[in-house]
């Protein structure tokens, strides 16, 4: 017989965190799945037991949002402790089932339980963007840089390129220049927007952007140029990053211009494209989803309460749409809320009172979303990028060549150049290249990425061994 | 004289592999496909177990094995294998298949990834060796094709197999193919002989007149033609329907299968167990199949299937116990009431050609499919006799 669980959160980031504390405050008694040891998620991780302290000393730091940062993920992980929700670390889910069936996998055992209701809070990955020489040793995205340097301390490489586009860049090249790394310049591939309505929006967002220029101001005063519409052409070398090539983009679609390109000797290229929901748990469950043009891929459609279409079922986080930490937090507190009101925990009036305060931090951080989100969409122009050789798809070592050749014979979609190439078949099953790709067949093909098809995802949503499977308990 | 107009629903294999056999004929060929989920082609594994799939190794004996845990022994018929007009007709399609490769490979550059591996069905228990014993009698299925093998033989052969059975059966013969490669060169090869394939495209309607099909509608326009074949897979009744065949008993059977993830070679041969089967691809994946669900057109997987097709491939192959899953995935086999295809013309509606119904089989027959189809559609003797196969057969 499965166990019958009144709430399962699926992820322990911000909003997984805030969700399960929120509904066992309220009575409801949750269970949280995550993937780490420890609660956190990518933003709030713990370093790995036995590493060095960090080479920047959190407390010391000038870059004061890295130690805001750690004590915001201090105080989550302590409210989480409290509330009395139960925790199980290192455990992955493998599968969400319409009928709120959850597939779960830890070590070599794994099992079946039924989740009376869920809050799917399964965070976001970062966007590939495949370049000549993406796949060396010495390229990283954000988050590797920062679990090296933050979580581990340790540093990456001596001399690097930030380049891609958000404000993780300003971050991560502060982070790099603290632990000693020569930051030779940030290369943001957008450009501040022009419409006033998203100026007018940030007045409510003014600390946050006063934090971002103060980020801004300490680069300039190291000497860290920060240009704007450009980015990495090419990162070359001999079995690793040796030098880059990097230069102005198209400012409409941020196609590359190669006539007006430079050269720097660096070992780390840091590409930092944005974000990506994880969605495919929210997809296996039969949500509906919708484009989103901010994150470029699609999203679970949702209420003010993060309902999804599928009845009992809750979506909250940069898994759902990217929003931030803070907004992800304020989410997983209303899909928290919300489910204890499902159960009968809380009456609708508490309910709506205790969603006030998320809701109007949420509605705050709106125009700021707004406005990020216009700076950073992923333009198509990056997809000329890639070179004939350049692999699409690291998995399966699908190059552009293969995928072009695909299309000319014949190939429609994403579906039918899997088929045809491999891509999308390898470990990740299309997670990094599926929305690269996308734009590839959609320039192509001159359609919108989003009806460029979809690499559908099955289980599991990640790896298992068979002796896991072959042991699992309760099924229903 | 002017090239017969033949327009073919459905692109899997079938389809495929008529447009070829049409196309190399010179028949006027357009193929029209919709996207769907659960299609048969590429959710195959890819098994050609002619001799095999007649006995019922493969998806037979793990059905077989759940009916007798679930129901009893009295209650569950010993497994029958499929009338010998289907073994023939196995038989010399799974024979094109070395020539067609060849084909493939020289019309359109396209490696169908065909391997000669043969398939060991594993003898667990005393149940499985009395099965293996009918299987190896002198005028069974078998033949000279099928070769008992000790655990030793077993050791020796596949080092990864689990010592723990009583041995084996080789049925030599029963190779394997890339289904998704197989149906691309047949149709890369037919395009390059003139056939049109239409994908994304609906058919709508067919207008019949006089009792002959003329012509077949599609959201795309109409197309006029003197031949329809249906090729539509599990989705063939819908066909038909239009055509105005109303009973078609195909109906969607599905099938689970979970691949893992890129392993050193470990497997030769193809594995057969009464609880799973085993392949391993060009490209190092280890595919394991299958159940035999009544579910309608649901494309789901299950967590059930996923256990037990874990557990069945851990005890063939013990090692495999730590081997990553990267993916689980469904199709519609289009099941017939006696598992056999359904072939040809129908009575009383010309210009209207079946090939549907090939349920667990329909990769290993689509060579000779293809070529008995195009054969009817350009209007000659067909070298194989289909009157076996025929629609009408239900209604006697």
């Amino acid at each position: 017989m499965t166990p019958r669980v009144p709430l399962v959160v699926v992820g322990g980031g911000p909003a997984g965190m805030a969700a399960a504390a929120e509904a066992a405050g309220a009575g409801l008694p949750a269970l949280l799945l995550d993937e780490s040891p420890l609660p956190g998620g990518q933003i709030y991780r713990l370093p790995p037991e036995g590493f060095a302290p960090p080479v920047v000393d959190v407390a010391t730091a000038r870059g004061h949002r890295l130690r805001a940062d750690t004590l915001r993920g201090d105080r989550l992980r302590a409210e989480l402790a409290a509330s009395g929700a139960e925790v199980r670390g290192a455990t992955s889910v493998l599968g969400v089932w319409p009928d709120r069936t959850i597939l779960w996998a830890t070590g070599d055992a794994s099992g079946t339980l039924h989740a009376e209701r869920i809050v799917l809070a399964t965070g976001a990955r970062e966007r590939a963007v495949p370049f000549p020489g993406w796949t060396l040793p010495g390229v990283m995205t954000a988050g590797a840089v920062q679990s090296f340097v933050g979580g581990m301390g340790v540093r990456p490489g001596s001399a690097a390129l930030v380049a891609g586009t958000g404000p993780l860049l300003l971050v991560v090249a502060l982070q790099l220049h603290e632990a000693g790394v020569r930051v030779k310049a940030v290369l943001e591939a957008g450009r501040p927007p022009l419409s006033p309505r998203l100026w007018l929006g940030l007045w409510s967002a003014r600390d946050h952007l006063r934090a971002a220029l103060a980020h801004g101001r300490t680069l300039r005063r190291a000497g860290i140029p920060i240009h704007l519409g450009h980015t990495i052409f090419a990162a070359r070398g001999r079995g690793e990053v040796e030098a880059a090539e990097w230069g102005p983009v198209d400012p409409r679609d941020w196609r590359p211009r190669r006539d007006r390109r430079n050269f720097a000797e660096v070992d780390l290229v840091v590409a930092a494209f944005g974000l990506v929901p994880n969605t495919e748990l929210a997809e296996l469950a039969g949500c509906a989803h919708e484009h989103d043009p901010a994150c470029g891929t699609r999203v679970p459609v949702r209420d003010s309460a993060m309902r999804t279409t599928v009845p009992g079922l809750f979506a909250a986080g940069d898994g759902a749409g990217i929003g931030g930490a803070l907004s992800a937090e304020d989410e997983g507190r209303i899909a928290g809320i919300r489910a204890a009101q499902h159960a009968g925990a809380l009456a609708t009036a508490e309910a709506d009172r205790r969603c006030a305060g998320p809701l109007a931090r949420r509605a705050a951080l709106a125009p700021l979303r707004a406005f990020l989100g216009e700076w950073s969409r992923p333009r198509p122009g990056l997809c000329e990028l890639a070179d004939d050789d350049t692999q699409v798809c690291r998995c399966e070592e699908v190059t552009l060549a293969e995928v072009r050749a695909a299309l000319a014979a014949g190939a429609r979609d994403l579906g039918e150049i899997k088929l045809r190439t491999r891509l999308g078949m390898g470990a990740c099953q299309g997670r990094n290249c599926a929305a690269a790709a996308a734009e590839i067949v959609g320039r192509v093909r001159r359609c919108a990425p989003a009806d460029a098809g979809a690499i559908h995802p099955r289980p599991p949503a990640r790896t298992v061994s068979l002796g896991a499977l072959a042991g699992m308990e309760h099924q229903p | 004289m002017t090239a017969r107009r033949v327009v073919i629903a459905g692109g899997g294999v079938i389809g495929c592999s008529v447009a070829w056999y049409a196309a190399r004929r010179g028949l006027e060929v357009t193929l029209v496909d919709r996207p769907q989920r659960g299609k048969a082609t590429t959710a195959s594994a890819g098994g050609l177990w002619a001799r095999g799939e007649a006995v019922g190794l493969g998806c037979g004996v793990i059905l077989y094995k759940k009916a007798l845990a679930e129901r009893g022994a009295a209650a569950v018929p010993p497994p029958q294998p499929l009338p010998r007009a289907f073994l023939d007709f196995a038989l010399a399609s799974n024979a094109l298949f070395p020539e067609l490769a060849r084909e493939l490979l020289a019309e359109a550059a396209i490696d169908i990834e065909f391997a000669r591996t043969s398939l060991l069905f594993l003898l667990y228990d005393a149940g499985d060796v009395a099965y293996a014993e009918t299987v190896c009698r002198p005028g069974s299925y078998g033949g000279d094709a099928v070769e008992r093998l000790s655990p030793e033989d077993v050791a020796r052969a596949e080092p990864a197999i689990s010592s723990a059975i009583r041995g084996a059966l080789r049925v030599r013969g029963d190779d394997q193919v890339n289904p998704y490669k197989l149906a691309q060169g047949l149709e890369a090869a037919a395009r390059a002989r003139g056939a049109r394939f239409l994908s994304g495209v609906d058919v709508t309607g067919v207008h019949v007149e006089n009792g002959r099909v003329r012509a077949v509608g599609t959201d795309a326009g109409e197309i006029p033609c003197d031949v329809l074949v249906n090729a539509a897979g599990a989705w063939a009744p819908e066909v038909a329907r239009l055509a105005g065949v109303d009973h078609l008993p195909v109906r969607p059977v599905r099938g689970q299968i979970v691949c893992t993830e890129h392993l050193p070679p470990l497997l030769s041969a193809c594995v057969s167990t009464t609880e799973c089967y085993l392949l391993q691809k060009r490209h190092g994946e280890i595919l394991i199949g299958s159940t035999t669900e009544e579910v309608g057109f649901d494309p789901g997987v299950t967590p059930q299937a996923m256990r037990t097709l874990a557990a069945g491939a851990v005890r063939a192959v013990p090692s495999l116990a730590h081997a990553g899953v990267k993916r689980v995935w469904s199709g519609f086999r289009p099941g017939t009431p006696d598992e056999l295809p359904i072939l040809g013309p129908v009575e009383g509606l010309a210009g209207y050609l079946n090939a549907c119904g090939h349920f667990r089989t329909g990769i290993v027959t689509s060579p000779l499919t293809g070529l008995v189809i195009a054969e009817l559609a350009a209007g000659g003797t067909p070298s194989v006799d289909v009157g076996p196969f025929l629609l009408a057969r239900f209604r006697r």
